[in-house]
C-alpha cells in the first residue's frame, strides 16, 4: 500500500519524526550521562554466556515465565514479541513514508502475517493487562497513570494498524503482487463510498505519529526497560550468584561501599533505569512479608530517584559526592540491615537487576566507612577478630566437639583426601555439633579419607562480609586459605551452605580454588556408589527447608531431596509453594543470625507456619523438618518452640537422619549414637 | 576537654588461659590480647563525648611491654587522637602502685582535664590503679561510672549504685573508674584501622618509676574444674522439684 505521503506529507512525517527521535535521544544522551556517574566496572568477560543470557533471558523471556506469574508472563512475552515484529514493520512503514523504499522481506508473505498475528495477539494481551490493573491488582504493582499511557499508545498502534491495513484492502491500495494482511482481511467494516482511502490515511498517520510519540514518552517512564533491558541483561553479572564483589588492594582504598552514587557501578545505574516496577522482588521477599522496612523494589527504585534527582549537580561539580545513598531516608540504614541476602529477589526480577549488591555496598559503607553497623553485628565482628568465631566461643574448644570420636586432625593425617571444614555453627553450637558427629559417623561408614583443622580452623568470614565488612572477611578467608596451603588441601566438605558457599564461590577472588562439595552432595555419592548401606528406620513424613544458600544461591535443589528419599522409612514432603527456588529464608543469612528481630514478624515463625500449612494443604503432618544448614536448623529450632510444637514437629538436618541409619558391620551405626541425636 | 584514657592489655575473655609449667604466670603462647573490656568503655565514653564535641582530645596510655602498641592501635582505629606507651625494663612487671605512679608522671606532662580508667581490669580484677592515681595526683576519684555530661559548673558523674545511681559534680579534673554502661564499644572504622596502623607511639620510659610495693606470685592455679551435672529426666516436674529444693539445700547449700 502507498503511504499517505506525498508532497508535503513527507515534510510533515520529517518533522514529526525528527521531534519524536529528537525527544528521544536528548533524554537518552542525559540518562546516558548520569549513568556514567557510576564507576566504570567491567562487563564484558564471558562473551559466550552473556549472549546466550540474551537469547533466553531476553529473546525467551525466560524470567519472565516463572511460576508463579506463568499467564501474566506469557501475556507480556507476546507483548514483547510483537513489539520487535511491529519495530521492523514502523521503520518499514517511516522509510516507505519518507523515502519510498522498503525493508527487505516487509512484502513477504510471512512477515505480513507475522505483523497481524502479532498486533492482533498484542492487543489480546493488552486487553489483559488492562483487565489485570483494573479487576485484579497485584499487591506489590506500583499501579500508576504511566502504565495507562503506556499500555493506552500500544493499543492505540495495534488498532489503527490493523485499521489502515482493512481500510487500505477496501479501498484497493494494495498491489496484485502483495500479500493481503491475512487478520486485517478479515474485519468486516463498511466504508461510505469513498471515504476509504481518506480513513487509510487517517489511521497511518495515526500510527505513525504514536510510534513517534512514543519513541519522545518512552524515555521519561518505567517503560524505558523496553529499550534498556536488552543491555542490562547482557551486563549481568557473571560472577556465581553467591559470591559478593571483591574489593581489590582494599588497604589502599580511601572510600568503603557506597559512599555516594559514584560508588555504585554504573551497571547499578543502569538497574534502575531497567526497573519495570512489576513487584516481583518484594512479592518474594521475606522481610517485606514479615513487616520489616526492606522493600527490594523500593531500594532499587530510590537509587534511581537518586540518580536522577541529584545527577545534575554531580555532572556539574565533578568533586560533589551528593547524599550518600544508605542515607538517602531516614530508615534507609533499618532497611538495608533487614536483608538476609536470600536472594529470592534476585531469583524472581525479570529484568536480571542485582538487588544484593546494592544492598550490601550500602552496608558496605556504614560498617566499613561509618562504622555503623547494629551493635550486636559489631559485637560479633569483634567475636570473629578475637575469637574466630561470630559468637565469641574460645577459639581453644573450636575442635572439642570431636573428642573421642576417632576424627583425626590434619595435624596427625595430613594425606587425607578430605578437610572437613566444620564452621564456627557446628563447632560450638551444641545443637549442631550433633551434625558434625553425624557426618563424622557417615564418613567413618564409608571409609572416606578425611581430616579437620580443629583449633587451626577460624570462621569462613561470610557473616563479616555480609554484614559489610569485606576486610574482615578477607583477613578470616586469608588465613583459612594459607592454613588450606600448609596442608595441601584440595578437596573439601562443608556442612554448612554459607561455609559451602564462600568458599567455593568467594575464596577464588583471593586465589584459593577448591573442589567444594557440600555434605549432602557427598552422602548422595556416597549413597548412589553403595558405599554407604542405610538400615530400617520408622515410617515418617519429613518437609524439606531449602537452605537459600544451597538453593537458589548454588542450585543445589536436588541431592538434598535424592538423599531423604534414599532413606528408608521417610516421606519427602515439600513445603508448597514455598520451596526450591520460592524457598522462604529461616531469616539467619545476611548475618542476621546475629542480630536482634524486633520489627515486625519473625521470620523463622513465618516459616514454621508455612510448614504447617503445607501440611494441612495434604492432609497430614509431617514429624519432621530437615534442612542442609546449621543455621536453618537454630531458626526452626527456636520457631517449633516459640509455638510449642517441638513434640510433633522436629527440625534435624538431612545428615541425621542419614546417620541413624547407617549400618556398620551389619548393624546400624546410629544404634550406638546417643538417643538425643534424632 | 582533654581526657586520658588509660588502658591496659589483657587476654582476650575467649582466651582459654593455662597455667604455665612453672605454676608461677600464664602461658602466653596462643593467647589473643585485647583491651580490658572495662576500658573499652571508658574509652566509649570518652569517644561519645568527642562526637558531641568534636574539639575534644581523646589520649591514650598504657604501660606495658611492646605488644601493648597492639592495644593502642585498637583504641587509635575506635578514633582516639594519640597515644602513649610507658615501656622499657621492667614495665610489664611493675606492681598496681607502680603502674599508677608511671601513669601519674605521664599525666602530668600531658594535662588532661579527665582520667578515665576501667573500674577494674579483667585479668588480676584488682581494681586499685585508677584510685592509686587519684591518690598520685592528689585528685578526687569517683568508681562505678556510667555516664559524664559536662556542665556549667564542672562535670556531672553518673555513678551506679545498687538498683539505681547518684549524680556527682567535679568542679576540677577528676579520676573516673568506669562501669559497664548500655553502649557497647564502638566498631572501629576502616579508615580508623588505616590510619591506626599509621601513627606514630611516642614511648616513655619506665625508668625511675617508684614502685614501692613489689608483688611475688607464689603459686597459680586452675580454678577447680566443675563437677558434672545432675539431670533429672522422665518423671514427674513436682518431685523433680522437690528433689531439686533439697539438692540445693543440703548439697549446694545455697537455700
Ligand atoms: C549471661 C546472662 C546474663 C543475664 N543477666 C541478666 C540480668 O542482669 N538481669 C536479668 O533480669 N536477667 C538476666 N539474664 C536472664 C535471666 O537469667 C533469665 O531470664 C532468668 O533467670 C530466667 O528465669 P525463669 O524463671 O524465666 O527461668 P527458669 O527456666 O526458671 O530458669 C532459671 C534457673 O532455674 C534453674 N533451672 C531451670 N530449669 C532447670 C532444669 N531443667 N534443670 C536444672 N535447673 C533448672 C536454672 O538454674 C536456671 O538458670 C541473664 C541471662 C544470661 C544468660
Ligand atoms: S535478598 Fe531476600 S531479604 Fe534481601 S531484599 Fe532480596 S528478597 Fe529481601
Ligand atoms: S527490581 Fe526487578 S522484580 Fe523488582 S520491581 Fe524491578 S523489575 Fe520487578
Ligand atoms: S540460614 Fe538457611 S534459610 Fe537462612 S539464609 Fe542461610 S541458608 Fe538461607
Amino acid at each position: 500500500m502507498t503511504p499517505p505521503t506525498s508532497g508535503i506529507g513527507a515534510v510533515v512525517l520529517l518533522a514529526v519524526a525528527l521531534l519524536g527521535f529528537g525527544a528521544f535521544a536528548y533524554r537518552a544522551v542525559k540518562l546516558y550521562r548520569y549513568l556514567r556517574l557510576g564507576w566504570n566496572e567491567g562487563r564484558t568477560e564471558h562473551l559466550g554466556r552473556r549472549v546466550k543470557d540474551e537469547l533466553v533471558i531476553y529473546l525467551l523471556q525466560r524470567k519472565l515465565l516463572k511460576r508463579p506469574y506463568l499467564i501474566r508472563g506469557l501475556a507480556h512475552a507476546f507483548i514483547f514479541w510483537g513489539f520487535i515484529v511491529i519495530t521492523v514493520g514502523t521503520t518499514d512503514l517511516l522509510l516507505s513514508g519518507l523515502v519510498g523504499l522498503r525493508m527487505p522481506g516487509a512484502e513477504s508473505g510471512f512477515f505480513v502475517w507475522a505483523v497481524d498475528v502479532f498486533a492482533a495477539l498484542v492487543l489480546a494481551s493488552i486487553g489483559l493487562a488492562f483487565v489485570r490493573r483494573l479487576f485484579f491488582r497485584p499487591p506489590r504493582m506500583h499501579i500508576a497513570l504511566d502504565g495507562y499511557i503506556i499500555l493506552g499508545l500500544i493499543a492505540t498502534l495495534m488498532a489503527s494498524l490493523l485499521l489502515f491495513e482493512n481500510a487500505g484492502l477496501a479501498g484497493g491500495l494494495l498491489a496484485a503482487h502483495q500479500t493481503p494482511p491475512p487478520l486485517a482481511q478479515l474485519l468486516s467494516l463498511h466504508y461510505p463510498a469513498g471515504l476509504a482511502a481518506g480513513v487509510f490515511a487517517a489511521a497511518w498517520w495515526v500510527h505513525v505519529v504514536t510510534v513517534l510519540g512514543f519513541a519522545a514518552y518512552l524515555p521519561q517512564s518505567k517503560h524505558l526497560h523496553i529499550v534498556t533491558t536488552l543491555p542490562n541483561v547482557f551486563f549481568r553479572s557473571q560472577r556465581p550468584r553467591g559470591a559478593l564483589r571483591f574489593i581489590d588492594k582494599i588497604e589502599e582504598q580511601e572510600t568503603f561501599g557506597a559512599a555516594s552514587l559514584r560508588d555504585l557501578s554504573w551497571k547499578q545505574h543502569l538497574d534502575g533505569y531497567t526497573c519495570t516496577e512489576c513487584g516481583r522482588c518484594s512479592d518474594n521477599c521475606p522481610a517485606l512479608a514479615t513487616g520489616k522496612a526492606l522493600d527490594p523494589q523500593k531500594i532499587v527504585l530510590d537509587l534511581r530517584n537518586l540518580l536522577l534527582q541529584e545527577g545534575d549537580a554531580l555532572l556539574k561539580d565533578p568533586t560533589a559526592a551528593g547524599t550518600p545513598p544508605a542515607h538517602q531516608f531516614a530508615s534507609k540504614p533499618e532497611e538495608l540491615w533487614s536483608c538476609t541476602t536470600c536472594a529470592a529477589c534476585v531469583e524472581q526480577c525479570p529484568v536480571t537487576i542485582e538487588h544484593i549488591d546494592k544492598i550490601v555496598d550500602m552496608r558496605r559503607y556504614l560498617t566499613m566507612q561509618e562504622a555503623a553497623a547494629p551493635p550486636e553485628a559489631q559485637r560479633a565482628m569483634t567475636n570473629i577478630e578475637r575469637a574466630g568465631n561470630p559468637w565469641g566461643e574460645a577459639a581453644a574448644t573450636r575442635g572439642d566437639w570431636a573428642d573421642g570420636l576417632g576424627v583425626p586432625t590434619f595435624a596427625e593425617r595430613p594425606d587425607a583426601e578430605y578437610l572437613y571444614f566444620v564452621g564456627c555453627a557446628a563447632s560450638f553450637d551444641r545443637r549442631n555439633q550433633r551434625v558434625a558427629k553425624a557426618l563424622a559417623t557417615i564418613l567413618q561408614a564409608a571409609g572416606t579419607s578425611f581430616a579437620i583443622l580443629a583449633t587451626e580452623e577460624t570462621c569462613n568470614g561470610d557473616p563479616a562480609r555480609r554484614m559489610g565488612n569485606e576486610y574482615l572477611w578477607q583477613t578470616q578467608a586469608q588465613q583459612n586459605i594459607e592454613t588450606f596451603s600448609r596442608y595441601k588441601v584440595r578437596k573439601i566438605i562443608a556442612s554448612c551452605p554459607h561455609c559451602f558457599n564462600t568458599i567455593a564461590n568467594e575464596y577464588p577472588q583471593l586465589g584459593g580454588s577448591y573442589e567444594v562439595v557440600h555434605a549432602l552432595q557427598l552422602v548422595q555419592d556416597l549413597i548412589e556408589q553403595k558405599k554407604i548401606a542405610l538400615g530400617a528406620g520408622p515410617a515418617e513424613t519429613v518437609a524439606y527447608h531449602d537452605p537459600c544458600y544451597l538453593g537458589r544461591h548454588n542450585g543445589i535443589y536436588e541431592d538434598p531431596r535424592a538423599v531423604l528419599d534414599a532413606i528408608d522409612g521417610v516421606t519427602r514432603m515439600e513445603i508448597e509453594p514455598h520451596h526450591r527456588e520460592r524457598g522462604f529464608c529461616c531469616g539467619a543469612g545476611g548475618g542476621r543470625m546475629w542480630m536482634e528481630e524486633k520489627v515486625g514478624q519473625r521470620m523463622n515463625h513465618r516459616r514454621v507456619e508455612q510448614i504447617i500449612d503445607a501440611g494441612k494443604a495434604r492432609g497430614g503432618q509431617p514429624a519432621k523438618v530437615a534442612s542442609g544448614c546449621p543455621f536453618c536448623l537454630i531458626m526452626l529450632d527456636e520457631g517449633v518452640g516459640a509455638k510449642g510444637i517441638q513434640e510433633s514437629l522436629k527440625p534435624v538436618d538431612v545428615l541425621e537422619l542419614v546417620a541413624a541409619r547407617v549400618m556398620r558391620d551389619g548393624a546400624p551405626k546410629g544404634a550406638t549414637m546417643p538417643k538425643a541425636t534424632l | 576537654m582533654r581526657f586520658l584514657v588509660c588502658i591496659k592489655q589483657v587476654p582476650d575473655s575467649t582466651t582459654r588461659v593455662k597455667v604455665a609449667a612453672d605454676g608461677k604466670a600464664i602461658v602466653t603462647d596462643g593467647v589473643t590480647w585485647s583491651i580490658s573490656p572495662y576500658d573499652e568503655y571508658a574509652i566509649e565514653l570518652a569517644l561519645e563525648h568527642k562526637d558531641q564535641a568534636p574539639d575534644t582530645v581523646v589520649s591514650i596510655i598504657s604501660v606495658g611491654g611492646p605488644r601493648t602498641k597492639d592495644a593502642l592501635r585498637q583504641a587509635l582505629a575506635m578514633g582516639c587522637d594519640d597515644a602513649t606507651i610507658v615501656g622499657g625494663d621492667g614495665a610489664d612487671t611493675l606492681g598496681p602502685l607502680g603502674v599508677a605512679n608511671a601513669l601519674a608522671a605521664a599525666a602530668t606532662e600531658l594535662g588532661p582535664d579527665l582520667i578515665l580508667c576501667g573500674k577494674q581490669a579483667s585479668d588480676d580484677d584488682q581494681g586499685f590503679v585508677g584510685p592509686a592515681l587519684a591518690e598520685a595526683l592528689g585528685w578526687p576519684h569517683v568508681s562505678q561510672v556510667t555516664k559524664i555530661a559536662p556542665s556549667a559548673a564542672g562535670t556531672e558523674i553518673w555513678k551506679e549504685t545498687d538498683g539505681g545511681h547518684e549524680v556527682w559534680k567535679a568542679g576540677g579534673p577528676v579520676v573516673l573508674t568506669v562501669q559497664k554502661s548500655a553502649k557497647e564499644p564502638r566498631y572501629p572504622s576502616l579508615p580508623g584501622i588505616m590510619k591506626a596502623k599509621k601513627k606514630e607511639i611516642p614511648e616513655r620510659s619506665v625508668a625511675g618509676v617508684d614502685d614501692p610495693v613489689k608483688m611475688v606470685i607464689v603459686a597459680l592455679e586452675p580454678p577447680p574444674s566443675r563437677g558434672g551435672g545432675k539431670i533429672f529426666k522422665d518423671g514427674d516436674t513436682k518431685a523433680h522439684a522437690a528433689e531439686l529444693a533439697t539438692l540445693l539445700r543440703d548439697e549446694a547449700k545455697v537455700l
